[in-house]
Parts: C-alpha cells; sequence; structure tokens
C-alpha cells in the first residue's frame, strides 16, 4: 500500500498534470487508506494550486493552465467531499452563508474555502456560483447568518462585491453580520474601499479570520 | 531645495522630480525589466546616458547629426484624419502624402479605417484600387498594413465559440479547438488579402500591425502567414510590428517550429518573426501609467535592446501612444516622445522606429 507521502505527492502531481481522473483516483485512495482528508487538501491537491498560481504570475504558466489544474483539483474534492461533511461534529463555531458573486462562474476558490471552513466546524451555506445578490440577502435572513462570504475571480465581478454591502445596509440587516470577501483580484484596500470587515487572502486565512472573531 | 525637473508620468502628467528620484526611478524601471523579459539590465554608464536624457533641460531632444535612423510610419496613414488623433479631414490619400513629403517617413502603411484583415475581404477590390493610386503618388515604399486582430474570428463577432466563454465553463479542450480553427481561418484570410494586394494592388509589402493582440493564436496565425508569403512573394517587404511586450497564452501550448510561443518577450518573438521571414521587426514594450516617464523608458530601454542585439533582421521599435515607454496619451508630448526616440537610439540601437 502507499504510504502517506507518496499519495500526497500523487495528489500533488495530479493537479501539476491537469489530470481530472488521477485526481479522482488519489482522492478516492487517499480515503481508502484512511489519510487524513485535510492534509490531502492542504499538502496536495492546495499545496499544486499554489504552485500553479506561481507560475502563472511569473508567465510561465497561462490561464488555460490555471483553469485546468483548478479543474483537476475540484474533481479530487468531490470525492472528498462526503469526508470532510464526516468530519464535521458537535455545535457549530458560526454561520457562513457563502458564494461566488453575481456574474461570476468561478467557483473552485469559494468551494475550498467552504470545505475549510466546514472542516473548522463553522456552519457553511454554500450559495454556490453566480449569486444574486437577493439570494445572499434571503440566505443571510432565514439562516440568522453570522457572516456573509463573496468571492470575485474577475475586476469585473467584483463591483458586485459593493453592491452586497449596499444591500445589506438597505436591508437593515449589515450590522448583524461581518462580510468577508476574496478571489484573486481583490484586496485588503479593496475590502477597505467598500467597507467589508474582513479580507482572506486564501481558504487558511479566512478559517483563521473567522476563528479569531468566532472562537471562544 | 534641490532642483526639479519637469518630467511626466505613464499617463503624460505633468511632475516635477529631483535628479536622485529620477535616477532611483531609472534603476527601477532597468531591474523590473530585466528581470521580467529576462535579460541583462543597462550598465551604469547606459543608466547615467538614461539620466541625462531624461533630465536635459531642453524641451525637445534629439540624435547627432549621422545618427539619424529610418523612419516606417504605421496606422493605415488614417492617423491624420481620426478624431482621435489630428481631426484634420484629409482622407487616406492625402495622408499618405503628408507622411512623405511632410513628416519624411522612409516607409508608409496604408490601410482601411478599421484597419484589420477580416474587414478587408468584401473591400479588397476598392482596396487595391486605392493602392494603385496611392503607388502612382508616392515615392517611398508603401506597405498595405493591417492588424491580424483574431478576436473578430470569435462569437458574436465570428464563426467561432469565444474561448473566454468556454474557459469560463471549464472546457478548456474546446476553447483551444476554437482558438486552433480561428488561427488556420485567420492565416488563410490574411494570404488571400495580400495576394491580391501585391498582384492587383502593387504593393510594396505587408505591414502586419499589433501582432498577437488577440494572445499566442494571433501571433501563430500570423507567423504562418508570413511564412507562406515569403515563399510565394520573395523579395516582398513584411513588417511585423507587435501588440504588447509578453505574448499572452490564451491557448498556452500552440508552437512554431517547435517553438513555444506564448510567454515570449520581444528578444524571442524576433526570433520567430525572422524565421518566418519578416524583413523588419516592431517590438512594443507596454507604458504602465501609474509609473513615472523615467522608469517605463528605463525598462522599455532595457527589454528593447536586447531585441535589436539578437534580432538578425532590422528592428524598428514600436514608439508611441503607450508603447516604447511613452506615456499612454493619444498625442504624445513632445518632450517625453523625442527624449524616449533618442533613448531607443542611442541606448537601445534599434535600426528604425
Amino acid at each position: 500500500m502507499a504510504t502517506k507521502e507518496e499519495i500526497i505527492a500523487r495528489a500533488k502531481a495530479a493537479v501539476l498534470d491537469f489530470d481530472d481522473e488521477a485526481a479522482e483516483e488519489v482522492a478516492q485512495e487517499a480515503l481508502d487508506a484512511g489519510i487524513n482528508v485535510i492534509e490531502i487538501i492542504e499538502n496536495g491537491f492546495s499545496a499544486a494550486l499554489g504552485n500553479v498560481g506561481e507560475r502563472f504570475e511569473s508567465g510561465e504558466l497561462f490561464l488555460p493552465h490555471l483553469i485546468a489544474a483548478s479543474d483537476a483539483m475540484g474533481a479530487g474534492m468531490k470525492v472528498l467531499a462526503p469526508a470532510v461533511e464526516g468530519k464535521i461534529k458537535g455545535e457549530k463555531i458560526a454561520k457562513v452563508v457563502l458564494g461566488t458573486i453575481e456574474g461570476d462562474i468561478h467557483s473552485i476558490g469559494k468551494d475550498i474555502v467552504a470545505a475549510m471552513l466546514k472542516i473548522a466546524g463553522f456552519e457553511v451555506i454554500d450559495l454556490g456560483r453566480d449569486v444574486p445578490i437577493d439570494k445572499y440577502l434571503s440566505a443571510a435572513k432565514e439562516n440568522s447568518a453570522d457572516v456573509v462570504g463573496s468571492s470575485a475571480l474577475m475586476t469585473t465581478t467584483m463591483v458586485n462585491q459593493i453592491k452586497l454591502e449596499e444591500a445589506l445596509n438597505e436591508a437593515g440587516i449589515r450590522g448583524q453580520v461581518k462580510t468577508m470577501v476574496g478571489g484573486a483580484p481583490v484586496t485588503q484596500t479593496w475590502a477597505d474601499e467598500i467597507g467589508a470587515d474582513i479580507y482572506a487572502e486564501n481558504a487558511r486565512d479566512a478559517v483563521s479570520q473567522l476563528k479569531g472573531i468566532f472562537a471562544k | 531645495m534641490a532642483t526639479e525637473y519637469m518630467t511626466r508620468m505613464g499617463d503624460g502628467r505633468r511632475v516635477f522630480m529631483t535628479r536622485e528620484d529620477i535616477l532611483a526611478d531609472i534603476e527601477a524601471g532597468v531591474a523590473e525589466g530585466a528581470d521580467s523579459a529576462e535579460v541583462p539590465a543597462l550598465s551604469e554608464e547606459e543608466i547615467e546616458h538614461l539620466l541625462e536624457i531624461v533630465c536635459a533641460k531642453e524641451r525637445i531632444v534629439t540624435v547627432e547629426p549621422g545618427n539619424e535612423i529610418v523612419m516606417s510610419q504605421d496606422g493605415g496613414a488614417i492617423s491624420i484624419d481620426s478624431e482621435h488623433t489630428s481631426g484634420v479631414p484629409s482622407g487616406r490619400i492625402l495622408a499618405t502624402l503628408m507622411y512623405e513629403r511632410g513628416f519624411c517617413m522612409d516607409s508608409i502603411d496604408f490601410g482601411h479605417t478599421d484597419y484589420s484583415f477580416k474587414p478587408v475581404k468584401p473591400l479588397i477590390s476598392v482596396e487595391c484600387q486605392q493602392m494603385r493610386w496611392v503607388q502612382e503618388a508616392v515615392t517611398v515604399p508603401v506597405l498595405y498594413g493591417a492588424m491580424p486582430n483574431m478576436g473578430l474570428y470569435y462569437t458574436p463577432d465570428g464563426p467561432y465559440e469565444n474561448p473566454g466563454d468556454l474557459m469560463k465553463a471549464f472546457k478548456i479542450q474546446e476553447a483551444r479547438e476554437s482558438i486552433e480553427k480561428s488561427a488556420d481561418h485567420l492565416t488563410r484570410d490574411i494570404i488571400w488579402i495580400v495576394q491580391k494586394m501585391m498582384k492587383s494592388g502593387g504593393a510594396d509589402g505587408i505591414n502586419f500591425d499589433t501582432t498577437g493582440a488577440a494572445g499566442d493564436g494571433d501571433f501563430f496565425a500570423a507567423l504562418r502567414a508570413v511564412e507562406f508569403l515569403r515563399k510565394e512573394f520573395p523579395e516582398m517587404y513584411i513588417e511585423m510590428g507587435m501588440a504588447g511586450e509578453s505574448m499572452l497564452g490564451i491557448h498556452g501550448e500552440l508552437e512554431y517550429k517547435g517553438k513555444a510561443v506564448a510567454g515570449l518577450w520581444p528578444h524571442k518573438q524576433v526570433e520567430l518573426a525572422a524565421e518566418a521571414g519578416a524583413n523588419v521587426f516592431g517590438p512594443a514594450v507596454n507604458t504602465n501609467t501609474t509609473r513615472s516617464f523615467a522608469w517605463n523608458l528605463a525598462r522599455a530601454v532595457t527589454i528593447v535592446k536586447e531585441a535589436s542585439k539578437v534580432s538578425p533582421i532590422p528592428v524598428h521599435v514600436n514608439m508611441g501612444n503607450g508603447v516604447g515607454g511613452v506615456p499612454m496619451f493619444e498625442l504624445p508630448t513632445l518632450d517625453a516622445l523625442s527624449r524616449a526616440n533618442k533613448a531607443m537610439v542611442e541606448l537601445a540601437h534599434v535600426d528604425g522606429i
């Protein structure tokens, strides 16, 4: 049987090779071998995606490679999803309504944040991608959310994060929730500019910041 | 109080900077250009020379007699009457004469007002007729000019599905196939148009303007067209001007003669252009509007210098609105433009502009 290190190395290789099938296979093998899903996600899939991101930034790789790597990771994450759910037990730290902002269909970053938050003990209401502003509002109200998080991968869609802030204000619930923004073009400056409470640079940062606010 | 020099930001805004601040920006621009393009940095002597050019007291600077270079005009001879530039209602043929007799250009590119290959197809007879008239009136070489502009082959403007839309839906393979089909179509169109223009219009050659604007597929299609045309017209004059400094990898894995097209910087782009059969290469280095003119020019000179050094064909650098260190402004200011031109001649050793 393959060792944990070998399986993690293969998880990385699957994303670096943009290989969906290999990502699914190694994810299943990790589950069968009883390896902690957090280690596979963090040290395998996420580490490889980070590497692809760095090579994209340096001009060595291009947008198709970035999307193909995200796709491979998404395939592996689907296999791991039930195990991620199974790890969530006991009282939840806080309720997080999460989605990719209206007009934007990029979901992998948001999916990773959702998975990591669930693992960390948060209740996550995942609204999916291309989420209309009204849907955020109704989900926040119906679930008495503590956090409303939005992700954007494009400069053309990140402007909708302003609309979300305005809509929460108009609905009279802005004071009851913390807003969190993230995504490739999003920065702390942008978060400050639009009045968002939290800027999360990545999934780990999102967990760390929300734990800092809500964990007792 | 330290003396301050009037200079520009990358958007053309006038700013006053000390010599020390200008030097710091030049050094930072050189370092950034060398790092991004992976080319050698300028020497201390070259940086000092660039500093003298930027800090010159004169409003307009130029080269010493004997160091003049060739000037090849592009833009389809529409820059004179375009409302975005001069706004002089002249028409194309009159504008071409102005370029030759007023501005002393050594070669001129003549093109359709849309300035892309694709829309020329239904107008080819008119374009050939106009080219014949121009050839009768003008002495210097007149090239037919157009942009490959492969974006016109994607929906909603063309027959092939937009790779941007396909990639958003994670359809990478389909996106790449769409790019490949568009590139094949574009290559065919360019060849057909240039054949007509050479045989019926009597053009001296062809100027590919803003090559690569739609990414690596755009460059790939143009290179194949150049290769074909060079074989059919061994004596024709082919100029290949670029759209930007780094070839954007929309496809990411296209290869021309075994070399990956995406991610190439000017000193690598020129190798492929020459191999395909171009006579002249026009590198383009983009201007950053939030940085100073000194930073932008230092960066552009660093990148273009290496392209000039390695190129087996003449290099005519693109200098103007937002390229070559020149501020991004429809009618660039003479103080910045003349300094940028002088620096490109004396430090980047270009053959033409």
